[in-house]
């Protein structure tokens, strides 16, 4: 029988100021592709792939494109200003987009897969472990847009329920790497730890600069400050550089380093695949599991219509590099293994903690929050002597 | 005054009034992620049977199709204008008369028909909360209602201590004040009650017997 071929979209910004995650993203996709196409399967897959270049009506416009010419399932996006952007098109033209990062959650599309990480499944755990094994004050720096904003929002109520206190947020531009003021802030403050929500060349920036403040200041800052995050991955480590790469603890569904033979596979493919790095990445596995459901999904099918492949998916489970994956009926998001982690000075992250098995997805945190939002009590900010 | 913001809805159970035809959309599926179950009142000779002495405002909220003239029979209150429970109106035609009908329901929030999945938190968690805000700002204004009428207590314990002790004004006032606080209640409440005491000892000397300010009375103090 003939193999059926479908045109899938790949929409990374391998380019801009997040490009070193979105290119792992895209090879951990293209690996994917390259799999199915080795396999004797009943789909083959072609990936179209487009570069919005961290342009966020270039997104909007390559959407159209790729739409346009017939592509009904299109694999893409890593900050959700970029995803929210992009679902009108996908509504209006009734496609698919398979979103393939960890984000805020408070959102579930129809014509959204979403592989990556929900908001109980990273930030929740990460306020357990932090304010149990760490510290209560916190000083919140994020990237100015959606993703830091809901996952600080979240972040301050599940700490501020556990009696903790978020002493100051602090928002930058994507790709700003100006930190000196906010680096004296949190020295001034003090805290427990920084929960980090700033991405791409901002983070790395952030993390060589506060470590060499603290090091002038003679500050053990992995012991005394360290920096929590949602979003480090490994290729991430290699960016920020030797200086500043170690102690870091950070809240993800997958690392490089779980010991397993699906992932010791993965890795192994994924290096001889693309031996020029980035080197894997949590949102680079979100995005293989993404391309290998959509297979399967478009093999059940029988068809790319948005509407057969999403209920096609819904049946589908995967052994994944980070164990068992499946897709949630409800919401269309993945059940998947929340994980606590430190970097280490060989650029990989060591697991502290992981949960027994895959945890349902809870977008809205029905099941996971209080019924009314804590009380808004305004961060303890104090005035930062010139 | 500090409003609690619901944002999680879960527990919830959405009412809906619906004309035949499943142009609620994706209202039902979005509303099951939310953590809301759905119903749909059977609707008999036009009028939607809701046994409204059950509805509970913590629990349920009413979605009310806007194009179903006099569906839904709700008493709502002549002066907060409020439902017993949020009300969300669902709008087909958008023509003036129909939202009015909505509003005078006391709908909260809105959502357009057919219904789209993206817009559904949005119009439960404002019209959850508008109906919250609303209640609790009628509750402060029946408050400050209650008060303003006990306002002329105030007036009376005031013009007491002046007469009675040859305070002044001020001095009698933040004698009242001082008191009152002590006792733990608002002045209005406390100045009635003080001059409840009062009017039950006969015996105090020098008991005022001019003032009449009563019952409409509008002599001159």
């Amino acid at each position: 029988m003939a193999r059926k071929h479908y045109r899938i979209g790949i929409m990374f910004s391998t380019t801009g100021s997040y490009s070193v995650v979105a290119r792992s993203m895209l090879n951990g996709a293209l690996l994917a592709f390259q799999e199915n196409a080795e396999a004797d399967g009943a789909v083959t897959l072609e990936p179209v792939v487009v570069n919005p270049s961290g342009d966020l009506e270039r997104y909007r416009a390559l959407s159209l494109e790729l739409l346009g010419a017939g592509i009904r399932q299109v694999l893409g996006c890593y900050t959700s200003s970029s995803r929210k952007e992009v679902i009108p098109c996908f509504e209006k033209f009734d496609g698919l987009l398979w979103y393939p990062s960890h984000y805020e959650g408070f959102e579930s599309s129809d014509n959204v897969i979403y592989t990556g990480a929900s908001p109980n499944q990273h930030v929740l755990p990460l306020v357990e472990y932090l304010a149990s094994r760490v510290g209560t004050r916190a000083f919140c720096v994020g990237s100015n847009y959606i993703w830091a904003w809901e996952n600080n929002r979240i972040f301050r109520e599940a700490l501020t329920a556990r009696g903790g206190t978020v002493v100051a947020e602090r928002y930058l531009s994507v790709g700003d790497t100006e930190f000196d003021q906010v680096i004296s802030a949190i020295l001034e403050q003090r805290p427990d730890f920084v929960f980090n929500n700033l991405i791409g060349t901002s983070a790395y920036a952030f993390f060589r600069a506060f470590r060499a403040a603290c090091r002038a200041r003679g500050i053990d800052q992995v012991n005394e400050i360290p920096v929590a995050s949602c979003t480090l991955s490994e290729p991430e480590l290699a960016e920020i550089g030797d200086e500043a790469i170690d102690g870091h603890l950070s809240s993800s569904v997958y690392f490089s380093s779980l010991e397993s033979p699906a992932n010791a596979a993965f890795i192994a493919a994924y290096a001889k695949a693309f031996p020029g790095g980035p080197v894997s990445s949590a949102d680079a596995e979100a995005s293989y599991i993404a391309v290998k459901l959509l297979a399967a999904a478009l093999e059940q099918a029988g068809t790319d219509d948005a509407r057969a492949v999403r209920a096609a998916v819904a049946s589908q489970s995967l052994l994944a590099p980070q164990g068992e994956v499946r897709i949630d009926p409800q919401t269309y998001h993945a059940w998947l293994t929340p994980r606590i982690a430190r970097s280490t000075l060989n650029g990989q992250f060591e697991v502290l903690l992981e949960a027994r098995s895959p945890i349902a997805p809870d977008p809205y945190l029905v099941q996971s929050s209080p019924r009314f939002a804590s009380a808004m009590r305004s961060p303890v900010l104090r005035v930062v002597q010139s | 005054m500090t409003s609690r913001l619901l944002q999680n809805f879960k527990g919830g159970r959405a009412l809906v009034v619906i004309g035949r035809g499943g142009k609620e959309g994706s209202l039902e599926s979005t509303l099951a992620k939310l953590g809301v179950t759905t119903e749909y009142p059977e609707i008999v000779d036009g009028r939607a049977q809701i046994d409204v002495g059950n509805l509970q405002s913590e629990r349920d909220i009413l979605f009310v199709d806007g194009d179903l003239e006099g569906a839904v029979a709700i008493e709502v209150n002549p002066i907060s204008r409020l439902p017993p429970v949020p009300v969300i109106g669902l709008v087909g035609v958008e023509a003036p008369s129909r939202l009015k009908a909505l509003v005078n329901l006391g709908a909260t929030s809105f959502l357009r028909k057919p219904v789209h999945g993206g817009a559904v938190y949005t119009s439960l968690f404002m019209g959850v909360n508008q109906f919250m805000l609303r209640s609790d700002m009628h509750a402060r204004l029946q408050d400050l209602e209650e008060r303003r009428r006990s306002r002329r207590a105030v007036i009376r314990a005031v013009i007491f201590l002046m007469q009675q002790d040859g305070l002044d004004e001020e001095s009698a006032y933040s004698q009242l004040r001082r008191e009152s606080m002590r006792a733990r209640q608002n002045l209005e409440l406390y100045c009635e009650e003080f001059l409840s005491r009062r009017a039950s000892a006969p015996d105090i000397p020098g008991r005022a017997t001019s003032i009449t300010l009563r019952g409409g009375n509008k002599q001159a103090m």
